[in-house]
């Protein structure tokens, strides 16, 4: 994040400004240079490093990946000649990790869905540049035109789909955080909640799934208490204070919180997965782009090209996702339906 | 500046000339109609009940109050507005306030700045004004202050003096730009009756000098003694104007005579 | 000083009691019951006279508050536990937090924290002085448009204002200075201006001005009307009126009130992250997502940072209030250092009386 560094006096915020602009066409134009190198030498071949400064999410590996032409003919001009893809990522302020969050050094964003946005940039012979933003700013930034492509764990769903168009790369799992301390087990059916006070965020997959469980349990004259709270991190305070009995959240989320809080005086464990799928449809993780921006189409090709080649494999592998791997990427799938009932 | 000569001209323009001048707030009428000329080296004391116009006529001489009708000139130039063609024109804000810096104004409860030392509060002005610089100015204003009694006081805060002391501060301040002519408006009516002395003495000694003086006041034995004309005002009318022997001592007005009986 | 009641009477309006001579007899009656006795005994006669003289010789015994004392004490233990807990509680995990404590990415965060709010404090206060005057004008136009100012930025969440700054090119592609509705003679490209940290500082200052101004206009209002009217009767430039004679008097109680803004406007900073900017606090939840093991001991961080920026400022707006104090006070409020010299000072004198 350049952010961290802008820490000058406001004039020579403005004319370093001025100068880093100066210097990113500077930098465009060699761009520009290298692209016509490309095409020159068809077999060049590029390594993208993922599961960097990871914080023990992930093994780190050297993945090769190659320009391929015949995806990236298919990119919009204006961004073709841009040499370079902006990636959205909404990450602050504080990170989903092992998804995206900043990283052990304390100051670079890593996580598995900017690696993969580097992998896709890397096919498409584009020059990656992550942009972390809160959640909101990352949807704006692509309407504005900011931000070319998001990855950042979001769900394809049929309402965004009226502004957005999705490729998607990834399974939804879901599962249950609870305290160490606590005796409680999904055991993968729904009636073991009742009773239970139970933390979801906003807006997510596993938020419907947990109100239709709701739902049902309140026909059978059971409860089901669900909480939203700001923040991961206030969901967690109020989890190790007792607030809530459990968590129920993406499911590589969990996994890293409950290793990180291992040695700490409240540590978790995991009480219980459960498929994204839900009873009815997968739900699934899109790269997220500008509706009718036609650059959707050359990143769902060039997902296909990193799962055929076997990059994708070993992405996923390398931070422990392997089990949410998909058959292959596809536009726009069907997304959650509309009604949230 | 333009020095308009008025209706009579005389050899040496009137220092005051208040004419036909009209005050009204909403309804209620505070000045009707007053004529008055001050002569120069004249001290005049205006008298009359309370809410009976003096104050306000006394802050129509510099200004600070406008007059719906007629106007006042000070030594020969008009006060806040200049002749255009048939008509008068209100001067610019700028203009207003270099006139004003000519005339001394005495406040009834000092107005002192509170935040500066009396030395700054006296020298300020002239600073300010650009009529000296500020080693001058401070010169001047030791000087002042000496005059007024008042000269190890220097690096005090107004709220360290006594109220006499304050006003006395606040006579050396209107003397600082070296005024023609000085307006007291009821200088001695905010002080302990202990203290009145020592700025009527400060006043007396101002008008021994030749100063012109326009003095607004319940003191009618300082009247007596100091005035070489005394105005007396109701209902925002001038009732009856003279030298204090006659207007004091042998009324021929009842008002006057009402409100003497009173203060007396 | 109205602390030290019984040191003024020691050196002021009584000699000190050890100088007088003090009979056995009269020191019971005083002992006993002092004000309702002392003229019952005078009309008894015999001695009576002499005994009122050395009631008025003594000083009087200060009245015991046991009340006070046990209430103190109950505090102290009070205090006491808090203390404890807070430092005993393996919750706070007081290793961790020394840890994070000067770690590089909360001293960067810091760092945005106090460059945002200085930058905005100021500009906002300029802004807020230009709003207030708007306010007082004379001109009905720039009344109106200063009070929509006002209620308009007042009325925004400030979470608004960032987003839809930083969003602000999305909006306009090119900023230009030229004649308005004509031609242009300089054209910015919006978002090569605007870093971050200017979309921080100008959303932020745009929330500030608004609360300043009204902390301006009550501060001006709250001059005497003979202020204006003596300037205006010496005939002092009007410029020089407002920045000499009026302002400076209206900073008495824009100070306060105004140091109340910064220290909120020092934790508004945390909305930084709206635009990308990651303040102390910022900082805080970010690290506390990576290492959600020490979410506690970095809010303690924070919150510990906070309070020693609250109590700089603090200390600035003491200093900053006496110096606006002089001229409004017979004398200046002392500084701690002089009342701790006057305290020392005071012990030893009564210590060498004893």
């Amino acid at each position: 994040m350049p952010t961290h560094f802008s820490r000058r006096s406001l004039l020579r915020g403005i004319t370093a400004a001025t100068a880093v602009a100066t210097l990113a066409t500077g930098l465009t134009a060699c761009g520009g240079d290298s692209d016509a190198a490309t095409t020159t030498d068809a077999a060049a071949t590029g390594t993208v490093t993922v599961g960097q400064l990871s914080n023990r999410a992930a093994q780190q590996a050297e993945l090769k990946v190659s320009e391929v032409k015949s995806i990236s003919a298919e990119l919009p001009e204006s961004v073709r000649k841009s040499g370079k893809l902006v990636i959205g990522v909404g990450a602050l302020p504080d990170g989903f990790p092992p998804l995206a969050y900043v990283g052990s050094d304390q100051k670079t964003l890593t996580g598995a869905e900017p690696d993969f946005g580097r992998l896709v940039a890397a096919v498409l012979g584009l020059q990656p540049e992550l942009k972390n933003s809160t959640w909101e700013n990352m949807f704006v930034g692509i309407d504005s035109g900011k931000v070319d492509v998001a990855f950042s764990n979001i769900t394809d769903t049929e309402e965004r789909k009226r502004k957005y168009d999705f490729a998607s790369y990834r399974k939804d799992n879901v599962g249950f955080e609870v305290l160490k301390s606590s005796t409680w087990n999904f055991d993968g059916d729904y009636e073991n909640l009742a009773g239970k006070t139970v933390a979801v965020d906003n807006g997510t997959n596993q938020e419907k799934i947990l109100l239709e469980w709701q739902a049902k349990l309140k026909k059978e004259g059971k409860k089901l208490t669900v909480k939203h709270f700001a923040s991961k991190n206030s969901t967690y305070l109020a989890l190790t204070g007792g607030k809530i009995d459990a968590y129920f959240a993406a499911n590589p989320g969990v996994a890293y919180h409950i290793t990180q809080t291992a040695k700490s005086p409240n540590p978790t464990r995991s009480a219980g997965t459960f498929s994204g799928a839900g009873a009815t449809l997968q739900g699934l993780i899109a790269a997220t782009t500008k509706k009718d921006s036609g650059i959707a189409k050359p990143v769902t090709d060039a997902i296909n090209h990193l799962i055929k080649n076997g990059q994708y494999a070993k992405w996923l592998a390398a931070w422990n996702l392997s089990n949410e791997a998909v058959e292959k990427a596809e536009v726009n799938p069907p997304g959650l339906p509309l009604d949230n009932s | 500046m333009t020095a308009e000569t008025l209706e009579t001209p005389a050899i040496r323009p009137a220092a005051v000339e208040v004419h036909d001048v009209h005050k009204w707030y909403g309804a209620h009428r505070v000045l009707d109609g007053i004529d008055l000329t001050v002569q120069p080296g004249e001290v005049t004391v205006i008298l009359g009940p309370s809410g009976s116009g003096k104050s306000t006529l006394l802050r129509v001489i510099n200004h600070l109050e406008k007059p719906e009708i007629g106007y006042v000139s000070v030594n020969g130039e008009l006060i806040g507005v200049r002749r255009h063609g048939e008509r008068l024109k209100e001067l610019s804000e700028r203009a207003i306030l270099a006139q004003r810096s000519r005339i001394g104004f005495v406040f009834h409860n000092f107005n002192l700045f509170p935040h500066l030392t009396v030395m700054d509060n006296v020298a300020a002005a002239p600073v300010a004004t650009r009529k000296l610089t500020r080693p001058e100015a401070q010169e001047l204003a030791r000087e002042l202050l000496g005059r007024v009694g008042l000269g190890d006081k220097t690096d005090a805060y107004p709220r360290q003096l006594s109220g006499g002391q304050q006003q006395r501060v606040a006579i050396a301040r209107a003397l600082a730009l070296r005024p023609g002519i000085i307006l007291f408006d009821e200088p001695t009516s905010a002080l302990d009756p202990e203290l009145v002395g020592e700025v009527l003495e400060v006043i007396k000694d101002l008008a021994t000098s030749g100063t012109t003086l326009v003095i607004v006041t319940h003191e009618i034995g300082f009247a007596r003694e100091v005035a070489d004309r005394v105005v007396f005002i109701d209902g925002g009318r001038i009732v009856e104007q003279g030298p204090p022997a006659e207007a004091l001592d042998n009324p021929r007005h009842e008002r006057t005579r009402d409100f003497l009986s009173k203060v007396l | 000083m109205s602390e030290r009641p019984g040191s003024a009477v020691s050196s002021g309006s009584a000699p000190p009691a050890e100088a007088i001579p003090r009979p056995e007899p009269s020191s019971a009656v005083l002992h006993t019951a002092p004000r309702s006795q002392g003229p019952a005994e005078e009309t008894e006669g015999s001695g009576g006279d002499a005994q009122t003289r050395l009631l008025s010789a003594q000083r009087v015994l200060p009245l015991r508050r046991p009340g006070r004392w046990i209430a103190t004490a109950v505090v102290l233990v009070l205090v006491a536990q808090i203390g404890h807990g807070l430092l005993t509680n393996p919750f706070y995990q007081w290793d961790r937090f020394q840890y994070w404590f000067l770690r590089p990415v909360i001293l960067d965060g810091l760092v945005i924290t106090l460059e945002v709010t200085a930058y905005s404090a100021v500009l906002g206060l300029l802004g807020g002085i230009l709003i207030a005057l708007g306010r007082l004008s004379g001109s009905p136009v720039l009344r109106a448009v200063s009070w929509v100012y006002t209620w308009l930025f007042r009325s925004i969440p400030l979470i608004v204002v960032l987003i839809f700054l930083y969003n602000f090119s999305a909006l306009y592609k090119t900023l230009s200075i030229g004649v308005p509705f004509g031609p242009a003679f300089f054209t910015f490209d919006e978002s090569r201006l605007a870093t971050d940290i200017v979309v921080a500082v100008v959303g932020l200052s745009l929330n500030e001005a608004a609360y300043a101004a009204e902390v301006v206009r009550a501060g001006i209002l709250s001059v005497d009307q003979g202020q204006h009217e003596a300037a205006a009767a010496l005939g002092l430039p009007k410029r020089y009126q407002f920045a000499r004679i009026v302002f400076p008097q209206a900073l008495r109680s824009i100070t306060p009130n105004y140091v109340n803004q910064l220290i909120g406007l020092i934790k508004g900073t945390s909305l930084v992250f709206y635009v990308s900017l990651l303040d102390l606090f910022g900082s805080v939840q970010t690290m506390g997502s990576t290492y959600p093991g020490d979410i506690v001991p970095l809010l303690l961080v924070a919150t510990v940072w906070y309070l020693i920026l609250t109590s700089a400022v603090s200390v600035v707006q003491f200093y900053v209030e006496r110096h606006f104090a002089r001229g409004a006070t017979r004398t200046l409020p002392p500084t701690p250092l002089q009342k701790l010299r006057t305290g020392l000072r005071e012990r030893a004198r009564k210590e060498a009386a004893v």
